[in-house]
């Protein structure tokens, strides 16, 4: 049989955003892949050298749309790391209150987006339906669906509204009726799991070296969730189970995020009860004015000769509902950070894509890629 | 000696290496902080694969400090559940540096992107080409030679040229 | 007159010169022209093109309505914005309730929603995707980052503002618009429909 490539993308159904497969296909086989992404880099890096410290989190919203304040919080952590500031323990619990309902929302519109492209329409309405109920919390809270510029250096911007834990239990309750139903009608249809079991395996050994993480990760059945190994923010004293799965396939990443959703859950009922206990303050005293204020553009000269402030360097990392995500900020005196450096976690899982699509066949991509969960903001930054 | 606790592996970083490698002070969110020389990097690297349980390649960066490229590694350890941070300084001008590709795949396309982003080649990559701009394109944007400006701004530039 | 016709009238003039007073007025080539039934696709197209324009001006308002009422929006996610598309065709807003309803194929659509950034990488892509849509298309340009290239206008690699690249008939002001501005918009663009044309 001849061989030939085909291009999937920009634009095509299967891609969820823009990017580009280019698959070597021996008839219906596949034979190799070449993964082609840029097409939304939005030069956020660059960008964040010309913003102020709390500016750039109106960038890190947009780098990725479905879990916007988990890319916040990673910025801030590393920015307080850099600039040598601690938030109040009120701040660290409303912000992990915010980790976990986005890792929900992000799991459910990942469900309706998934399980429709392999066929079954009811999950979309589902899942959009649920999604919104969260995305109503947000709203009340920071004032925004999507992006809501909520963190700041030092803590977060204010506090929950008077009645909202009430608000919050409601929404958690009718996510316990709802979760089991989401597998009840994945499980039993024999489309779903026709098409996913065994489909798209990418071993732990090989996990491990391509540097894939997430979800991908921990359903081959490596044991890794940075929230309890590298422990940040309060999640030490919160007591949940990391969602491990031992089957290396698409099936597996799908009952992975939905123990995840499960767990979350339970995190956000903890920490509803320590928010109901502990009133107090959720932005820091003393930051810095530098890291609001406005001021214009720096130029090459500034980056060189203002370095008056004290200097640091800020790592950190985070298990994001895509995977392991990075920010590395370095602060060299000035009111801008000098170079900052994010990590995406789908942009390594699409980069070992060959890795899991070659000697599949090509009706299976959509199964496979959807398994994976790409947000190409985040990828392409 | 596969099992190395943090405190026997960098003396034994040290030992092994002698002057080609340097640590640095350490801040307290990676394990630790090395400096390598770059024309060591690669056994460097294996070292850590193979005895460091360092199996996880997280991120390969690169930092223009305008007198030099600084070009960072981070890399996890299931055993050791942190990050240990190796940096590399390489020349502005034309700068190179070995691939690791060869140890860890998932360095691929950090390495494209770093290449990209702000022109260091790495000898040795298999496929080093860019990823987010595309081909063809002249510049290496984080470089900070390289200016943003409103687009306006460029647009009289060129109607003035 | 089409184009048969013109040169049929450049041999004219060559024979009249020629012709002497015995010879009919008639120009021998119109003769031929005549003989050899030239004429009949001439009124042809001349009677289909009344018959069409009558069928248009008879026709044209329903398929106007029609149209105006069943945009087909292309499906496909630029970034952020695109998110609150979909939204809008969830179970809350359910955007197909006013005839919209999304098509995979360019071939099929009619409307291009430009919902997130474009960069200049992209730019010749969104170009062949217009190109590939059928005649009468709409554009709209959802979000600040299509319509002004929004909080990355400054960047190198973004289009500041889609109008730079297709004709655009709707802006959409949000970062991003929430679903029902989406929606608000496209019944703008078929209260602009029906005002241009019918
Ligand atoms: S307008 Fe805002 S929300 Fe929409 S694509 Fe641009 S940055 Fe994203």
């Amino acid at each position: 049989m001849s061989e030939m490539w085909i291009n999937m993308g920009p634009q095509h159904p299967m891609t969820h955003g823009l990017w580009n497969l280019r698959v070597k296909v021996d008839g219906e086989l596949i034979v190799d892949v070449d993964p082609e992404i840029g097409y939304l880099h939005r030069g956020i890096e660059k960008i964040c050298e010309y913003r102020r410290y709390n500016e750039v989190v109106t960038l890190m919203d947009r780098t990725c749309y479905v879990a916007g304040i988990a890319w916040e919080q990673l910025y801030i952590m590393a920015a307080e790391e850099a600039l040598n500031i601690s938030p109040p323990p009120r701040a660290e619990y409303v912000r992990v209150l915010s980790q976990e309902l986005q890792r929900l929302s992000s799991h459910v519109m990942w469900y309706a987006a998934y399980v429709q492209d392999i066929g079954l329409m009811t999950p979309f309405l589902y899942g959009m339906r649920d999604r919104d109920l969260i995305l109503d919390l947000f709203q009340s809270y920071t004032g925004a669906r999507m992006t809501y510029e909520f963190m700041r250096v030092g803590g977060v911007r204010n506090d929950v509204p008077v009645g909202f834990t009430d608000r919050c239990r409601k929404v958690m309750d009718w996510f316990d009726q709802r979760l089991p139903e989401y597998e009840k009608v994945c499980d039993n249809s024999t489309i779903f799991l026709e098409r996913t079991k065994g489909i798209g395996v990418l071993k732990a050994a090989d996990c491990v070296n391509d540097g894939v993480t997430g979800p991908m990760l921990r359903a081959a059945g490596v044991d890794r969730d940075l929230r309890r190994d590298r422990p940040y923010s309060v999640y030490p004293e919160l007591d949940f189970d990391v969602a491990v799965y031992d089957a290396p396939d698409c099936y597996g990443r799908y009952r992975v995020r939905m123990e995840e959703m499960k767990q979350s859950v339970r995190i956000v009922r903890q920490v509803l009860d320590w928010l109901d206990r502990n009133p107090g303050p959720v932005l820091a005293e003393k930051v810095p004015r530098f890291v609001g204020t406005p001021s214009p553009p720096p130029g090459k000269e500034i980056y060189v000769e203002r370095r008056g402030y004290p200097k640091g360097r800020g790592f950190s990392a985070m298990e994001e509902p895509h995977g392991e995500a990075m920010a590395y900020i370095i602060n060299e005196g000035a009111e801008h950070p000098y170079r900052a450096k994010l990590r995406s976690p789908v942009f390594v899982n699409i980069a070992a894509s060959k890795d899991y699509l070659v000697g599949y066949r090509v009706s299976d991509i959509p199964a496979i890629m959807g398994s994976v969960d790409i947000c190409v903001g985040e990828s392409d930054r | 000696m596969t099992d190395l606790t943090l405190a026997a592996l960098l003396p034994a970083l040290e030992s092994r290496f002698g002057p080609d490698v340097k640590v640095l002070p350490s801040r307290k969110e990676v394990l630790g902080v090395v400096q390598v020389k770059v024309d060591r990097l690669v056994e460097v690297a294996r070292f850590l694969h193979d005895q460091g349980t360092f199996t996880h390649c997280a991120l390969v960066s690169g930092v223009d400090w305008i007198e030099h490229i600084e070009v960072l590694y981070h890399l996890w350890s299931d055993a050791l559940k942190g990050y240990l941070e190796i940096t590399v300084e390489t020349a502005p001008e034309d700068p190179h540096v070995p691939s690791v590709t060869s140890i860890w795949r998932g360095a691929n396309w950090h390495e494209r992107e770093t290449w990209d982003m702000l022109g260091v080649r790495f000898d040795g990559h298999p496929d080093l080409r860019r990823v987010l701009m595309p081909e063809g394109y002249r510049f290496h944007p984080l470089r900070k030679s390289f200016e943003l400006h409103e687009p306006e701004e460029l647009e009289v530039k060129a109607r003035h040229v | 007159m089409n184009a048969t016709n013109t040169s049929g009238t450049a041999r004219i003039i060559t024979h009249v010169k020629e012709t002497d007073p015995m010879e009919p007025e008639v120009p021998f080539a119109e003769v031929e022209a005549v003989q050899s039934k030239e004429y009949i696709p001439v009124i042809k197209e001349t009677l289909t093109g009344m018959i069409q324009r009558g069928l248009d001006a008879a026709t044209k308002p329903v398929f106007n309505w029609a149209g105006r009422n069943s945009l087909f929006p292309l499906h496909w996610g630029l970034a952020c914005c695109a998110i609150e598309f979909a939204a809008g065709f969830g179970a809350r807003w359910d955007g197909e309730r006013f005839g919209v309803v999304p098509r995979s194929s360019p071939r099929q659509c009619d409307l291009l929603i430009v919902n997130g950034t474009v960069t200049w990488k992209l730019s010749h892509k969104l170009i062949t995707l217009w190109e590939q849509m059928p005649e009468p298309k709409w554009a709209i340009a959802m979000g600040n980052c299509a319509t002004g290239g929004g909080p990355f206008r400054t960047a190198y690699s973004v289009v500041p503002g889609v109008n730079k690249l297709i004709p655009v008939d709707v802006y959409i002001a949000g970062c991003p618009p929430r679903p029902e501005a989406m929606l608000d918009g496209i019944l703008r663009l078929e209260r602009l429909i029906r005002e241009r044309r019918a």
